[in-house]
């Protein structure tokens, strides 16, 4: 069964917090609830970054998302504030 | 007074052409960082290795494109591009804008940025080149209210929509490419301003064959316009351009002298399917045979004209070389209506059918023409709910990948050999 925008968000932020790797791309929140649509996980992921939860890592050419704790800022420090 | 030696850099300023290393000169002379640009590409040159960093964080608030960090990987040495980010604007549809337009943005990037532009980059949009960090946001707020003036894609977005002239200026677009590329621009503000795909997505728009913006190499959904009945004759104007009162090719080769016009050699003989021929002082076309190269058109464009029942073809999946070299996009629709009048409802729903199964089972990193690869154009049909056409066929023989189903069989696969022997010997 699908879980709730709520539930997946959470869902979300637990995968984002706890993936070896710090920054994810949108597929592999896919994993979060099997029943969702990629839509409705990139809907849930995309406002997480509105909610100031999760931010966007660009190459310029992919988008990542990424815990701001979790990410070291090109501009020296680690985590962004 | 030049910050850095670059003798490597100063021979590019030799030769009649302009150079890029003259003009970052003159602008340094106004925004001093960019003495830095020439002073770390002359130690790229020197140790053949780049400097720059690309990506990050950055962005503004409410986006997920439209801005592409990059830093400089010797900040100390080159201070001026410690940030230098880059800002992709979306251009107005067919880049037609005012020169206060214009002007009204180079201001605003010479207060924010570095003044130096790139009029226009690959996909279209205008490219501000170098800014630092905490320069977005103000730039980004005052072009917004005060110059009305939008962020182009980046990312895994949609990328920034483009289209020709279209019917704005030529007589042979077969829809209107402007109203298209806003329209849908309008519509997937969402996918254009926030990352919703495993990688790029571009949709492009070409009024015609001719395909001006490229639509069919440089595009995941190119639209193409097209018609589907016969290409129109004026047959007086055949006649004029045989007697060589009207120029070919609109008078674009008239630099230099060709010799009389030859309709058979210029035009007829030209032909890919040989379709043309002559009666007597008559052009005539077997349309049926025509592949809308737009050769003869392009030609004798008084005399010919494409047919009145207009629409587009739909291809899909072009892309530049990454994984497995440059593709073309593969014809998938061979004409669709095109129109403003249902809100291009019905291309709409293709474009959306084509995300749904790419979001769903294309790799990250994977344009849509490599997965259309990857599984097959039979996979990719089927999923779009259409029937294999002759037009899915590249070659006969060599290529036959649309395969029969067993229930698309009469009697299925289990048939009766000895039956099917006494009718065919082996």
């Amino acid at each position: 069964m699908a879980l709730s925008k709520e539930e997946l968000k959470a869902a979300i932020l637990q995968k984002a917090e706890t993936a070896p790797k710090p920054q994810l791309y949108v597929k592999d929140f896919y994993a979060c609830d099997p029943d969702a649509k990629p839509r409705e996980i990139k809907n849930a992921a995309n406002d997480l970054v509105k909610e100031g939860k999760l931010m966007f890592w660009s190459s310029g050419s992919t988008t990542m998302y990424a815990m701001k704790s979790r990410i070291k800022d090109e501009e020296g420090a680690s985590g962004v504030n | 007074m030049a910050k850095h030696e670059t003798p490597l850099l100063d021979e590019l300023e030799k030769g009649p052409w302009p150079s890029f290393v003259t003009d970052i000169k003159r602008q340094a002379e106004k925004k001093p960082e960019c003495w830095d640009i020439l002073g770390q590409l002359e130690l790229s040159y020197v140790e053949k290795i780049t400097h720059w960093k690309h990506g990050g964080i950055v962005g503004v608030f409410g986006y997920g494109g439209g801005i592409v960090g990059r830093y400089s990987d010797l900040p100390k040495r080159f201070p001026g591009v410690e940030h230098f980010h880059t800002v992709r604007l979306a251009q107005p549809s067919s880049k037609y804008y005012s020169t206060k337009h214009l002007r009204d943005l180079c201001d605003l990037w010479e207060k924010y940025g570095s003044g130096m532009t790139n009029m226009h980059g690959s996909t279209g949009d205008m490219v501000m080149l170098g800014c630092r960090t905490e320069a977005l946001e103000p730039f980004f707020y005052e072009m917004t209210h005060n110059l009305n003036q939008d962020l182009g894609g980046s990312g895994s977005n949609l990328r920034t929509p483009a289209n020709c002239l279209g019917s704005s200026r030529c007589e042979w677009s077969c829809y209107d490419t402007e109203e298209a590329c806003y329209q849908l621009t309008m519509h997937y503000q969402d996918e254009i301003h926030r990352p919703a795909f495993p990688y790029k997505f571009k949709f492009k728009f070409s009024g015609c064959p001719n395909d001006c913006v490229a639509a069919i190499a440089r595009s995941d959904v190119a639209v193409i316009g097209t018609w589907r009945d016969n290409i129109r004759i004026d047959q007086a104007a055949v006649k004029e351009y045989v007697a060589g009162n009207i120029p070919s090719n609109g008078g674009a080769h008239a630099g230099r002298d060709w010799g009389k016009f030859n309709i058979q050699k210029e035009v007829i003989n030209l032909c890919p399917n040989n379709c043309m021929w002559m009666e007597g002082a008559e052009l005539k076309i077997d349309d049926a045979e025509c592949t809308r190269c737009m050769h003869c058109i392009n030609v004798m464009p008084r005399a010919l004209r494409p047919g009145a029942d207009q629409g587009a073809t739909i291809c899909v999946g072009a892309k530049a070389p990454i994984l497995d070299g440059a593709q073309f996009a593969t014809l998938i629709v061979p004409f669709m209506k095109v129109s403003a009048e249902n809100e291009f409802e019905e291309l709409i729903e293709f474009i959306e059918k084509v995300w749904d199964w790419w979001m769903e089972v294309g790799k990250n990193r994977e344009r849509v023409g490599e997965t259309m690869q990857r599984l097959g154009l039979p996979t990719f049909i089927k999923v779009m709910g259409l029937d294999p056409i002759p037009q899915h066929i590249k070659e006969p023989r060599s290529n036959p990948y649309v395969f029969w189903q067993e229930e698309e069989v009469p009697g299925g696969f289990q048939r009766d050999v000895e039956e099917f022997r006494a009718r065919h010997a082996a």
